[in-house]
């Protein structure tokens, strides 16, 4: 690095060029942190003068709280389940569209276009083709005689239906991001394995696997922490109904807030629900990396 | 024996071509059938209705409110790129020349602003914003949407700035450049092409923004888009009208569909980019 021009001067003034980018990071997101951290506190509605400390009670109430150990359950499935559908079909659309055939440029276009569509509108769309009459849904099974199914009735299927859409949606995503690392391995190496006689499986999982780890670091880490904020399509397709039984944290925070009238407690289960996903994405994080191979 | 067993290889490939393609234009497909009928028309949504009316379109088309919801997201659109990209791409620059430690915080810090939920930032953000009189402001949805993701703007531009070869920079100090002409004379000009991918995501997300505007964009006639599409989704009480809101849907996706297709060797080719730098 040609670094003995940078003088310590230049060198100050490089990094006075943060200021007001670091100056704007400052005032959307660490106040409103901040904020919401110390609403925690106290007891409020959200809008009248009347505030109230209350200290830890909010975080008390965390502990009995019922709804709240449904919604982080129903959180865990939006966020395992999403990861790993997404992992494993999107690394499968990668090798897919990685393979030379004509029309691969669509495919993959194809793949990736819901991404494009606001998964509030997809959930919405979807909640109609799966709601119980006049449903798209129903209507395939009347094709085969069968009678029509309460979808969004039962929570359960609603859970279900949530995260595979949300995997359907934003597959392409990860498709992408394992496409990047198979472009990335060097022909060398899968020649190497082929004069070594390696069939197209073995080829696979030791070849290309063990140097596609990166790429499964980037995949997993943000999908599972995409899955575990999940907001948009739930409100769409569920409105986290019924009664509730399908909501996720980030929307029990919004209803908590804005319907509830419970800002302070919103505010303490907004800070229970980041150490959430913090102990579970970088412990997986960490030890991803870990497996990651240096060349 | 091997030609027989290609063209099987073939057939299968086609095959499956064919079911991915069923699978994601199937929902349009629905959305599309739906939206061409009149309110009444209840007949199977998997057959093509018998008579289509350009109707539900119409009705759209012509209310003002929906005008004035395309030129609010448009407008808040063009402040996000305003408020972000200059700021981002030369703070990018600053770190990435600064190298080291501050480097490796900003990118935990910036890992650590994605775990934030949106709606736990919401609820810290939406005091702060009432007490500044900056709700049913387009200006104030734009820098708290610029300043939300700015960390990951920031990072984007660092990733690429750490790419651009140091000896540029070299060569403009002994010219007896500043840090300042430096950016502007040096490094500006290498950062067009990425900053061409930038706003065409920051057009995506803008579009499809929804917590944000939903609570700070109350009155109807600052509505964005999708606000609009939402409020036709939620007016009629009793049975919503489906075929209009989805009239509406497609309004809203059809032109990002075509600017998709369109642009997509860039659009996938940018966000490839990022995955390989990311």
């Amino acid at each position: 690095m040609g670094g003995i021009i940078l003088l310590k001067r230049r060198k100050r003034h490089l990094l006075y060029l943060t200021v007001p980018g670091l100056l704007m990071i400052g005032f959307f997101v660490l106040i409103p942190l901040m904020n919401s951290v110390r609403l925690a506190f106290f007891t409020w509605n959200g809008y009248s003068q009347n505030m109230k400390f209350v200290g830890m009670k909010n975080f008390i109430s965390l502990l009995s709280d019922k709804r709240l150990g449904r919604t982080t359950v129903n959180t865990l499935i939006y966020g395992i389940g999403s990861c790993v559908l997404q992992n494993i079909l999107g690394l499968a659309a990668a090798l897919l569209v990685n393979r030379r055939f004509r029309g691969r440029g669509v495919m993959r276009a194809v793949i990736y276009m819901p991404v494009m569509i606001s998964a509030f509108i997809m959930g919405k769309v979807m909640s109609y083709l799966f709601s119980f009459d006049n449903g798209v849904a129903n209507d395939i099974l009347a094709i085969f005689g069968r009678g029509p199914v309460n979808w969004l009735g039962n929570s359960w299927i609603g859970i279900l239906l949530i995260t595979l859409i949300n995997s359907w949606q934003y597959l392409g995503l990860c498709m992408l991001i394992y496409l990047a690392g198979l472009q990335g391995i060097s022909s060398s190496y899968i020649e190497a394995g082929v004069i070594d006689g390696a069939g197209p499986i073995q080829l696979f999982f030791h070849v290309k696997l063990p140097l596609l780890i990166p790429s499964i670091t980037t995949g997993i880490v943000t999908n599972l922490i995409n899955g575990l904020k999940i907001y948009e399509m739930v409100t769409g397709l569920t409105g986290g109904g019924p009664d509730r039984q399908t909501m996720s944290l980030a929307q029990y925070i919004q209803l908590l807030y804005f319907n509830d009238e419970k800002a302070g407690y919103a505010g303490a289960v907004g800070v229970f629900m980041f150490f959430f996903i913090m102990l579970i994405a970088m412990p997986i994080n960490k030890w991803l990396k870990s497996r990651e191979i240096n060349l | 024996m091997k030609k027989k067993r290609r063209i099987y290889e073939k057939a299968a490939l086609a095959l499956l071509c064919a079911a991915i393609i069923l699978v994601f234009f199937f929902p349009l497909y629905v959305l599309v059938n739906v939206s061409l009928r009149e309110f009444t028309d209840l007949s199977s949504r998997l057959i093509p209705t018998k008579n289509p009316i350009p109707d539900n379109y119409r009705e759209i088309l012509e209310n003002p409110l929906f005008w004035k919801a395309l030129r609010n997201t448009c407008a808040v659109f063009l402040l996000d790129v305003l408020f972000q990209i200059p700021i981002a791409s030369i703070a990018g620059y600053g770190l990435a020349r600064s190298q080291g430690r501050i480097v490796n915080m900003i990118r935990s810090f910036n890992i650590l602003v994605m775990m934030l939920p949106g709606t736990a930032l919401l609820v810290g953000t939406y005091s702060l914003m009432t007490k500044l009189h900056l709700t049913n402001s387009l200006v104030g949805l734009a820098l708290l949407e610029a300043g939300t993701s700015m960390t990951g703007a920031m990072f984007f531009y660092t990733t690429f700035s750490t790419m651009i070869p140091v000896d540029l920079d070299d060569a403009a100090a002994i010219d007896g450049a500043g840090v300042i002409r430096t950016y502007f004379q040096i490094i500006l000009p290498q950062m067009k092409a990425i900053t061409v991918t930038r706003i065409i995501s920051l057009l995506i997300v803008s579009f499809n923004s929804y917590l944000m505007p939903l609570y700070l964009l109350t009155k109807a006639d600052k509505y964005t888009v999708l606000l609009f599409v939402r409020k036709i989704f939620a007016s009629s009480n009793a049975v919503a009208d489906i075929p209009l809101a989805f009239a509406s849907c497609m309004i809203m996706i059809a032109p990002m569909l075509l600017l998709y297709f369109l642009l997509q060797k860039q659009i996938i080719g940018s966000q490839l980019d990022s995955a390989v730098k990311g």
